[in-house]
């Protein structure tokens, strides 16, 4: 790839991704340059014989290769996109799917709910469960349309102090509290012993990377896999307390809010983005997953006064109001005979009790994480909001945990891809933020359901009739 | 963020920092102010401040590997002796695995 020298040369999305060309040189011919100056009759052939071989390399089929080249230049541009963005999200879903099959806490029925979705699913009758179902995405698609509107509020006042704090405060839950929740799953699973200074070392240093690698500077590859980390976290909780059929109604309804979000003219999506562009200003770093850096001299510098400016603004816009009294469970505790053990009893009660509500208190503030939902262009990749990471993976979580066995995951998998490759060659032809929701998720849905009431049964029975095709 | 992009003075303020950020007992970030400074240290052509970095790589480099000395000794003894400590053994456990040790 040959570099450029100047920066500004023609440096846009497009060629930041295609090596940039040297304009082709005539080769230098030593014969042809002493010619004309030794011999005047032989003038006139030595400047033709120079001007043949420049000739097919100057104006003659100039206009067609631009256009062959600019074709070049989308579907390379598209391709390379495709496989930035394929990397991260099969990263995510991998993780989230291999938690899924190996710990089982976060399979385990809990009747336990976030309060975004109040009405429970534990009744008889299908018409009631359907319609708590729906009124549970109700109340959580209003949350987040009002989380969002909060946000570009904020954005566009310039409140940005108030967003950086707050998405300071959701990553810091993300990465503190939930992965500790996560360890302790994973520990107890594998039946480990460990000690409370070795977690607490391992839960220091994983948070305070995290949060210097997001929110300041730090290697590009570190952030992404934070981020994608953030998301599998995020997607876990969601996938927990979520109850079923609300979770696919949900999913159902916020690719079509994605929709109008990020298409309608005065979707707050839609705002918030071009509010960004307009300022030149990046979307934080902690709400949307960039494929590359951005890659202009003295970026630092700039771009950290700019953060640390507006960051708290989109952050805090997106986690909102989250100042809701959380909920209680009454308990009842079992009256023992022995005295301590009921105390022992009561204790891990309560504590479980605490560490529920604190859950709900931390899940109140990084909701807000989910918030953006949309991929769009930058200079150097695209990037792609870490809502989208969380919703496809709780999707495909959620098909793993539910859904028969491997053919349903592998067929979620498969179509959010293809969701996704589709979104991105969309990307390519109209260049301005799509939602990435839609199409992905709405494949997903369909693959899930199909594979699991139509091709499932269908494989069971051949194999059960010994009946290979 | 690309190291390749910044001027030498910021990349050596930046090692600088991550070398000193890893005193609150973060060894974590000294190995990936080992990892992404490696090349810069030891790779790359000479330059002015090449040689600082260098320093703060070793002594990053050092420093972690102290780290990984005292947690394995504490991991091992805590493994070994956990179930002869009884009650400090359970106080100190984060989580008690099933079954008879």
């Amino acid at each position: 790839m040959n570099a450029s020298d100047s920066d500004e040369d023609f440096y846009n999305e497009r060629t930041a991704l295609v090596p940039s060309e040297n304009p082709v040189v005539p080769s230098y011919r030593p014969d042809s340059d002493l010619t004309p100056e030794n011999c005047t009759p032989t003038k006139v052939p030595g400047v033709s014989r120079r001007a043949g071989p420049a000739a097919p390399d100057g104006g003659g089929g100039s206009d067609q290769e631009v256009d062959a080249d600019d074709e070049e230049l989308t579907l390379k541009y598209g391709a390379k996109h495709v496989i930035m963005l394929f990397i991260p999200v099969t990263l995510c879903m991998v993780v989230v799917v291999a938690t899924i099959k190996s710990v089982s806490f976060y399979t385990e029925k809990t009747d336990q709910q976030l309060i975004y979705t109040p009405f429970t699913e534990n009744t008889p009758s299908v018409g009631r469960r359907l319609l708590n179902s729906v009124l549970n995405t109700i109340i959580m698609i209003s949350v987040i349309v009002v989380m969002t509107i909060f946000l570009v509020i904020l954005y566009k006042y310039r409140c940005y102090k108030f967003i950086h704090g707050w998405l300071i405060l959701s990553s810091l839950m993300l990465l503190f509290w939930f992965s500790f929740m996560y360890l302790g799953e994973v520990f107890k699973t594998y039946n480990l012993a460990v000690d409370y200074p070795t977690v607490g070392v391992i839960i220091w240093n994983f948070g305070a990377v995290g949060m210097i690698c997001i929110h300041w500077k730090g290697p590009l590859q570190l952030q992404q896999a934070y981020l994608i980390l953030i998301s599998a976290l995020m997607a876990l909780v969601f996938i927990k307390y979520l109850p079923e059929w609300s979770a696919w109604v949900i999913l159902g309804a916020i690719s079509v809010y994605d929709l109008v979000a990020v298409l309608s003219p005065k979707g707050p999506l839609r705002m918030l983005v071009e509010t960004a562009q307009e300022r030149n200003e990046p979307i934080f770093p902690a709400l949307i997953y960039s494929s590359a850096m951005v890659w202009t001299v003295g970026m630092a510098s700039p771009m950290d006064a700019q953060r640390s400016e507006h960051g708290s603004d989109e952050e805090a816009e997106q986690s909102g109001g989250r100042g809701e009294p959380e909920r209680r469970q009454p308990r009842t505790f079992p009256e023992d005979d022995v005295e301590e053990d009921s105390e022992f009893i009561r204790d891990q009660s309560v504590r479980a009790h605490q560490s529920e509500r604190r859950l709900q208190q931390c899940v109140c503030v990084c909701v807000c994480v989910c918030v953006c939902v949309c991929v769009c262009v930058c200079v150097g990749g695209v990037k792609l909001g870490l809502g989208d990471f969380i919703f496809y993976s709780v999707l495909v979580g959620k098909a793993a945990a539910t859904g028969g066995d491997c053919n349903t995951t592998l067929a979620c998998f498969v179509a959010i891809l293809i969701g996704l490759c589709l979104t991105l060659l969309l990307l390519a032809i109209f260049k301005k933020a799509l939602p990435a929701l839609p199409i992905s998720i709405t494949f997903g849905l369909v693959f899930y359901f199909s594979t699991d009431f139509l091709v499932q049964p269908f494989m069971d029975n051949l194999a059960a009739h010994q009946f290979y095709i | 963020m690309n190291l390749e992009r910044l001027p030498n003075e910021e990349k050596l303020s930046l090692c600088r920092k991550y070398y000193l950020g890893g005193f609150a007992f973060l060894p974590f970030l000294w190995l990936v102010n080992v990892v992404w400074f490696f090349r810069e240290a030891f790779v790359k052509p000479a330059y002015t401040e090449q040689l600082q970095i260098k320093t703060y790589v070793k002594r990053s480099a050092l420093g972690l590997l102290l780290w990984v000395a005292v947690l394995t000794t504490w991991i091992t003894i805590f493994q070994h002796f956990r179930a002869e400590w009884g009650e400090v053994g359970d106080y100190l456990s984060f989580t008690i695995p099933l079954g008879i040790p």
